[in-house]
């Protein structure tokens, strides 16, 4: 069945939309992240434009992430605090991207900036989350005691604040700059960047992991609501259609997902995301590297 | 397509009644029939939640039999003008990056044409080049990178598109005088007027032309989404937050497992 989207002005199979909706959820349940970063690969994939991808992997991020938040919420599992204190960051950092988005949209670079932002952040990102857990798997067998959280520089900065539920007394500037820094990201990418989010929460800012999804998730529904916003402003590239199809999908494979994800061990979980992570920047790096198959590509003008 | 007929009859009607009867001494009714005359399909083309691309008609009749060396026909299509960038691809420390870009300001959105026989066949080659009949007489010119590769560039991947259409089917003639042509849009044609023009070759010669119009235009909640996001971004943006919210959270109600 194919339906028209109005914004990227071209029809595409509803069928798959809501598979790839249903896909994604299903992937974003089972690993407790929004999923954005498979998402609008995706769907530059299947041929809808750059712009209209990111521009709409934000708004479909902001809808898969209000279930989660209000599940979250119910179990009290949410800093809100340190949420606003990332979401202040964060509303900065995508303000600052979204003008760097149009800028890259003028130049006619986003394709190239948006696959190689995935690349060099999906690489780290997995690298180090298949690293760490292959790492916690080892130290499991051992059982070293661990500390509450490692004390760094970072730790030591002015303008104090004491974050009751994460149980942490620290200098309001790194959440700031890690909120500021998903922000920007969110916006070139399209992700809410709950995958980058999280592990900046327990490693950088040493947030317990029981707040941590819900804090993560708190962060992700505000900022990819203004990266929404400032995306229909300046861009106008937010394809409602194309949101509500893959939400359609993606709210019932997440509740799956997340019914299956119960089962499996934290660190097999952490290393399979980390692999997936990786396979996706890979097969993005191919695509750079191979020769296209016309040497020339055409737009309208912006 | 019973809409169609009917408008070509009343055409061809109209065409009898405001022959030039007092002027001259009576002509034979054969006489008063134009050299040619030409109807679409559909005046409008409405692009909903559904459209997959559409077909326009475009039919009519000729006065004398057609055939090579008698009356020869040509349809040609033009959509809104729009400009396009065309930017190649160069390779950067292994990576393959858009590189030099030519703007070509005013590039038609669509184009078809179809002929009893190609244009080139038919017409000498400055009456083709000077009426635009044909993908390589269409006045393209390009600002910022220059080079014939990126014209052809255009052309190659307008065609891809099933934008640009030439000489796919050749018109079809039943009877010897009523001649149809199909002009198909692709599900990526952008809204506006479209021109589509009908002419009569007869020796190498434009006798007759005739102009008609059709409009693309989005109905329905596809062309409301797409004014909203246009005209009010504001409002626009606030729906889609909203919206995904709700659709997040129904979901969550909906699909709940516990």
């Amino acid at each position: 069945m194919q339906v028209y989207l109005p914004i990227a002005e071209m029809s595409v199979d509803a069928l798959l939309l809501l598979g790839i909706g249903f896909g994604v959820g299903w992937l974003s349940g089972l690993f407790g992240v929004g999923g954005g970063f498979l998402l609008t690969p995706l769907l530059i994939l299947i041929g809808i434009p750059a712009p209209v991808a990111v521009a709409s992997g934000a708004n479909q991020t902001l809808g898969a992430s209000v279930s989660g938040l209000i599940a979250q919420w119910r179990r009290g599992n949410v800093d809100w605090r340190m949420g606003l204190v990332l979401v202040v960051g964060g509303f900065t950092g995508s303000a600052l991207g979204v003008q760097f988005f149009v800028l890259l949209r003028r130049i006619g670079q986003v394709d190239l900036v948006v696959a190689l932002f995935y690349i060099v952040v999906l690489g780290i990102v997995g690298a180090l989350m298949v690293m760490e857990s292959v790492r916690a798997m080892l130290r499991r067998r051992r059982a070293a005691p661990a500390r509450l959280h490692e004390h760094t520089w970072l730790h030591g900065l002015p303008f104090k604040m004491r974050f009751r539920k994460s149980r942490l007394y620290i200098s309001v500037i790194p959440p700031l700059l890690v909120g500021a820094g998903i922000g920007i990201l969110s916006a070139v990418m399209g992700v809410g960047g709950g995958f980058m989010l999280v592990p900046a929460m327990i490693y950088i800012l040493g947030m317990p992991t029981s707040v941590v999804i819900g804090t993560s998730l708190f962060q992700v529904v505000f900022v990819s609501a203004n990266v929404t916003l400032l995306q229909a402003l300046q861009t106008g590239a937010v394809d409602i259609v194309l949101v509500l199809l893959l939400l359609a999908g993606g709210v019932a494979g997440a509740q799956f997902g997340a019914a299956m994800g119960t089962r499996l061990r934290g660190e097999e979980t952490r290393a399979l995301l980390g692999l997936l992570v990786l396979a996706v920047a890979a097969n993005l790096l191919w695509g750079l590297v191979t020769p296209p198959p016309s040497p020339f590509v055409i737009a309208p003008l912006p | 397509m019973r809409r169609a007929a009917a408008r070509l009859a009343a055409v061809l009607l109209g065409a009898w009644l405001a022959a030039p009867a007092g002027a001259q001494p009576p002509p034979a009714p054969a006489r008063a029939v134009p050299a040619l005359v030409t109807e679409l399909s559909q005046r409008r083309v409405e692009i909903t939640t559904g459209f997959t691309g559409a077909d326009i008609l475009v039919f009519g009749s000729t006065e004398r039999p057609i055939g090579e060396g008698s009356d020869e026909v040509l349809v040609v299509a033009v959509g809104p003008p729009q400009p396009m960038v065309v930017r190649r691809k160069v390779r950067l420390l292994g990576f393959w990056v858009n590189g030099p870009a030519a703007t070509f300001p005013e590039v038609p959105g669509f184009y078809a044409i179809a002929g009893t026989r190609p244009a080139w066949q038919m017409l000498p080659e400055e009456a083709r080049q000077s009426n635009r009949l044909g993908l390589d007489a269409l006045p393209l010119r390009a600002v910022g990178a220059q080079g014939p590769a990126f014209r052809a560039a255009l052309l190659e991947l307008k065609k891809d598109a099933g934008l640009w259409v030439e000489d796919v089917a050749p018109v079809a003639v039943t009877g010897g005088r009523l001649f149809h042509a199909r002009l198909p849009l692709p599900a990526t044609v952008t809204p506006g007027a479209y021109r589509v023009e009908a002419l009569l070759v007869r020796d190498r010669r434009i006798v007759a032309r005739q102009e008609l119009e059709f409009d693309v235009v989005r109905v329905g909640a596809a062309a409301g989404i797409a004014n909203v996001a246009d005209r009010r971004p504001m409002l626009y943006g606030m729906a889609c937050i909203a919206l995904a919210a709700l659709a997040g959270w129904l979901g969550s109600v909906l699909f709940r497992r516990s």
